[in-house]
C-alpha cells in the first residue's frame, strides 16, 4: 500500500525552540491515523508545516494524488488546499457573520457561481449550488444541526462551532483531511458520532485522515495507527493498543 | 409657504436620490459586504463627471466646426457657443450621453482596478488612507489642469434632453433616465451579492486569511468588486454632470465620500435596500434644507451647518436604537437557501 502523505525528517525552529526536530510520519491511502502528544509537543506545528502555513527548516513533505507525487512543503496554504488537503483548526476559524449554511457552502472549490460573469447566468451554477445544498443538509442532519442552518456561526455553542468546523472541511472534495482536535469541547455521544462518520467516509469513499486529538479514549476506538509526539520528536508509533500501554507514552503524558 | 413647487421638489429630490443611491449601493457592496474601506468613492464619481463633461463639451464644439484651440469650452466664448449650439440635435446629445456613460464606466472601472494593486496588499486602514488621498490628489490636479477649466471647471454641458423645450418634461425625462440607471445598478449588485461570488465577498470580509486558505482568490475578488463598483460610480458622475450641466473641482471634496458612508451606515451596512433608504433620507434632508434655509432668515448658527447637524443627529439616534442601521444585513439568497428553507419547513410539520 502506498502513502498519500509522507513527512520526511521535518524540523521547524522558532528561535531556540525546537518545535519540530526531525519528525517522520506517513499516512497510507485510506488511512485513519491519530496524532497525539502532550501540549506543546508540536502537533499543530506539524499541521502548519503540512498545510503551508510554515516552511520547514529541514526535511520535506510529499503528497500523492491521482496525477503523481508532489513535494508540497513551501507551497502557499491555498495551493495546498487546491491539491486536495483540507485542514480544520483547533480554535474554529469560522466566518462569523455568515450563517451555518453559508459556511458550509463556501468551502468547495471550483464553484461556477464564484465567477463574476457567470453570476448573471444562474443556469450555469444553479444545479451545482443545489447539489451543494443537499450535501450540506445531509451533513447537518447527520449531526442534528439542521435547525441551526440559518443561524449565524457566531451564535452557535462552542461544541457546535467545533462540529461545524469539521463539517466545513468535509464539504469540499479532498483526499486527505487533517483534523485538529475535532472532539475538543464536544460532548461524548456527539464526539463518537463524529468519529463514526469519519470512519464511514474512510470506508465508503476511501478518504484519508490524520487526526490530532487529546481525547485519547475516543480516538483509540477508531484509528488504525497512532503517532506520539513529544518535545518535537516522535516518541513512538504503533497500533492504538500498543501505544496506550507503552510506558514512554504514559510517562510523557503524566510525567512520572 | 405660498407657491411651494411640490412637483419640482419631488423631481429634484428623486434625481439626486437616484444619483446618490448608485454611489451608496456600490459603496455598500465594496465596503459593507466585501470589507474594502473605500474612503475614495469621490475619485470615481469625479472621474465619471469630468470624463463626460470634457467629452461632451469638446465634441459638441468640434462637431460644429469650431476650433477648440482658439475657443476652448472653458473660456467665456466657448460657454456662450455651447449654449447656442448645444441643444440643437437630439441624436447628437443622446449619442454623446451614451458614449460618455460607456467611456466613464470603462475609465473609472479601469482606474478602480489599477488602484487595487497597491491597496489590496496593505491593511484596511491604509486602504482607506490611500483612497482618501487619491481623491484629494484628483481634486488638486483638476484645480490646476487648464484643459478641463482648472478651478472654474466646465459649464453649459448639453443635457441629453436639452432639446426638449419644456423644462418640466425635460427634468422628468432625465429623472426617468437616472432611475433606470439606478435600477440597473441595483439589479447588478443584487445579483453579485446573492450568489456564491457574494459568499466569497462576505467570507473575505470576515476572515481574509481563512478565505485564502480555502483556495479563494481573495485579491482578484476584491479587485473585481472595486472595479465594477467604481465603474458604476463613474456612471453616477456622468449623471451628475449632465444634471447640473456644469462641473468644478469643488464638487468633488471628500465630504461626498462620507455622505455616501453616512447613507450606508444609516441604512444598514451590508443591506442594499438599506442603502436606498439611507440615500432617500439623506438626500431628502439635503433638498428640504435648500428650500427651507432661505426662509429662515437670520439665525443664531449659520443654516449651512444645519445639514451636518441633522444628518449627524439622525445617525446617532438610529444607531442607538438599532446598532446595525435601519435594515440589518440579511443572509445570502441563492437556490441553496430556498432548498434548505423547504427542508426546514418540512421538518417543522
Amino acid at each position: 500500500m502506498s502513502n498519500i502523505l509522507e513527512v520526511m525528517d521535518v524540523a521547524k525552529y522558532f528561535g531556540g525552540i525546537r518545535a519540530l526536530d526531525g519528525v517522520a510520519l506517513s499516512v497510507p491511502d485510506r488511512g485513519l491515523i491519530g496524532l497525539i502528544g502532550p501540549n506543546g509537543s508540536g502537533k499543530t506545528t506539524l499541521f502548519n508545516v503540512i498545510t503551508g502555513f510554515y516552511t520547514p527548516d529541514r526535511g520535506s513533505v510529499w503528497f500523492k494524488d491521482s496525477r503523481g507525487r508532489w513535494r508540497i512543503d513551501g507551497l502557499n496554504p491555498n495551493e495546498v488546499f487546491r491539491k486536495g488537503i483540507v485542514r480544520t483548526f483547533q480554535t474554529p476559524r469560522l466566518f462569523k457573520s455568515l450563517t451555518v449554511l453559508e459556511n458550509l457552502l463556501l468551502t468547495p472549490i471550483g464553484q461556477r457561481g464564484e465567477d463574476v460573469i457567470k453570476v448573471f447566468y444562474e443556469k450555469a451554477w444553479r444545479e451545482q449550488e443545489l447539489e451543494l445544498a443537499r450535501k450540506a443538509v445531509r451533513l447537518l442532519k447527520t449531526f442534528n444541526m439542521l435547525q441551526y442552518a440559518n443561524l449565524k456561526a457566531s451564535e452557535l455553542s462552542v461544541a457546535h462551532m467545533k462540529i461545524l468546523e469539521t463539517l466545513r472541511g468535509l464539504m469540499t472534495p479532498a483526499s486527505l483531511y487533517l483534523l485538529d482536535e475535532p472532539a475538543a469541547g464536544v460532548d461524548y455521544p456527539q464526539a463518537k458520532e463524529l468519529f463514526s462518520y469519519v470512519k464511514k467516509l474512510r470506508d465508503e469513499q476511501g478518504l484519508s485522515f490524520l487526526i490530532i486529538e487529546h481525547r485519547i479514549e475516543i480516538l483509540m476506538e477508531f484509528v488504525d495507527y497512532v503517532y506520539v509526539l513529544h518535545n518535537g520528536r516522535l516518541l513512538c508509533k504503533g497500533k492504538p493498543k500498543e501505544v496506550i500501554s507503552d510506558p514512554r507514552v504514559i510517562e510523557a503524558y503524566i510525567g512520572v | 409657504m405660498i407657491g411651494f413647487d411640490v412637483v419640482g421638489f419631488l423631481i429634484s429630490w428623486l434625481t439626486l436620490f437616484g444619483i446618490y443611491s448608485i454611489l451608496a449601493i456600490t459603496l455598500n457592496v465594496e465596503s459593507g459586504i466585501s470589507g474594502i474601506t473605500n474612503f475614495g468613492k469621490v475619485v470615481f464619481y469625479g472621474i465619471g463627471a469630468y470624463v463626460s463633461a470634457t467629452l461632451t463639451t469638446y465634441l459638441i464644439l468640434m462637431l460644429n466646426g469650431i476650433d477648440v484651440n482658439k475657443t476652448p469650452p472653458y473660456n467665456i466664448n466657448g460657454v456662450i457657443l455651447l449654449g447656442e449650439l448645444g441643444n440643437k440635435n437630439p441624436f447628437l446629445n443622446i449619442g454623446l450621453f451614451i458614449l460618455a456613460v460607456v467611456l466613464s464606466f470603462v475609465v473609472a472601472g479601469l482606474i478602480g482596478y489599477l488602484l487595487t494593486y497597491p491597496i489590496l496588499r496593505v491593511g484596511p486602514e491604509f486602504v482607506g488612507f490611500t483612497l482618501l488621498s487619491s481623491g484629494e490628489l484628483l481634486r488638486i490636479f483638476l484645480t490646476h489642469y487648464e484643459p478641463v477649466g482648472a478651478s472654474r471647471g466646465l459649464m453649459a454641458i448639453p443635457n441629453p434632453f436639452g432639446w426638449v423645450p419644456d423644462s418640466r418634461i425635460r427634468e422628468t425625462l432625465y429623472l426617468i433616465l437616472v432611475l433606470s440607471f439606478l435600477a440597473l445598478t441595483y439589479f447588478v449588485m443584487k445579483k453579485l451579492v446573492n450568489s456564491p461570488f457574494g459568499r466569497v465577498l462576505k467570507a473575505t470580509r470576515d476572515d481574509e486569511t481563512a478565505a485564502l486558505c480555502m483556495g479563494k482568490h481573495v485579491p482578484r475578488t476584491k479587485a473585481t468588486v472595486l472595479s465594477i463598483g467604481s465603474g458604476f460610480s463613474g456612471v453616477a458622475g456622468v449623471l451628475l454632470s449632465y444634471y447640473f450641466t456644469s462641473v468644478n473641482p469643488n464638487m468633488f471634496v471628500p465630504a461626498v465620500t462620507f455622505n455616501a458612508w453616512a447613507m450606508i451606515i444609516l441604512g444598514g451596512l451590508g443591506n442594499i435596500v438599506g442603502s436606498l433608504l439611507g440615500a432617500a433620507i439623506i438626500t431628502f434632508v439635503d433638498r428640504a434644507l435648500t428650500f427651507i434655509i432661505p426662509l429662515l432668515g437670520t439665525t443664531i448658527i449659520s443654516p449651512d451647518y444645519l445639514r451636518g447637524l441633522l444628518v449627524g443627529l439622525l445617525i446617532v439616534v438610529v444607531l442607538l436604537v438599532n446598532p446595525k442601521g435601519l435594515l440589518p444585513e440579511k443572509p445570502i439568497e441563492t437556490p441553496a437557501s430556498k432548498e434548505v428553507e423547504k427542508e426546514l419547513s418540512e421538518k417543522g410539520r
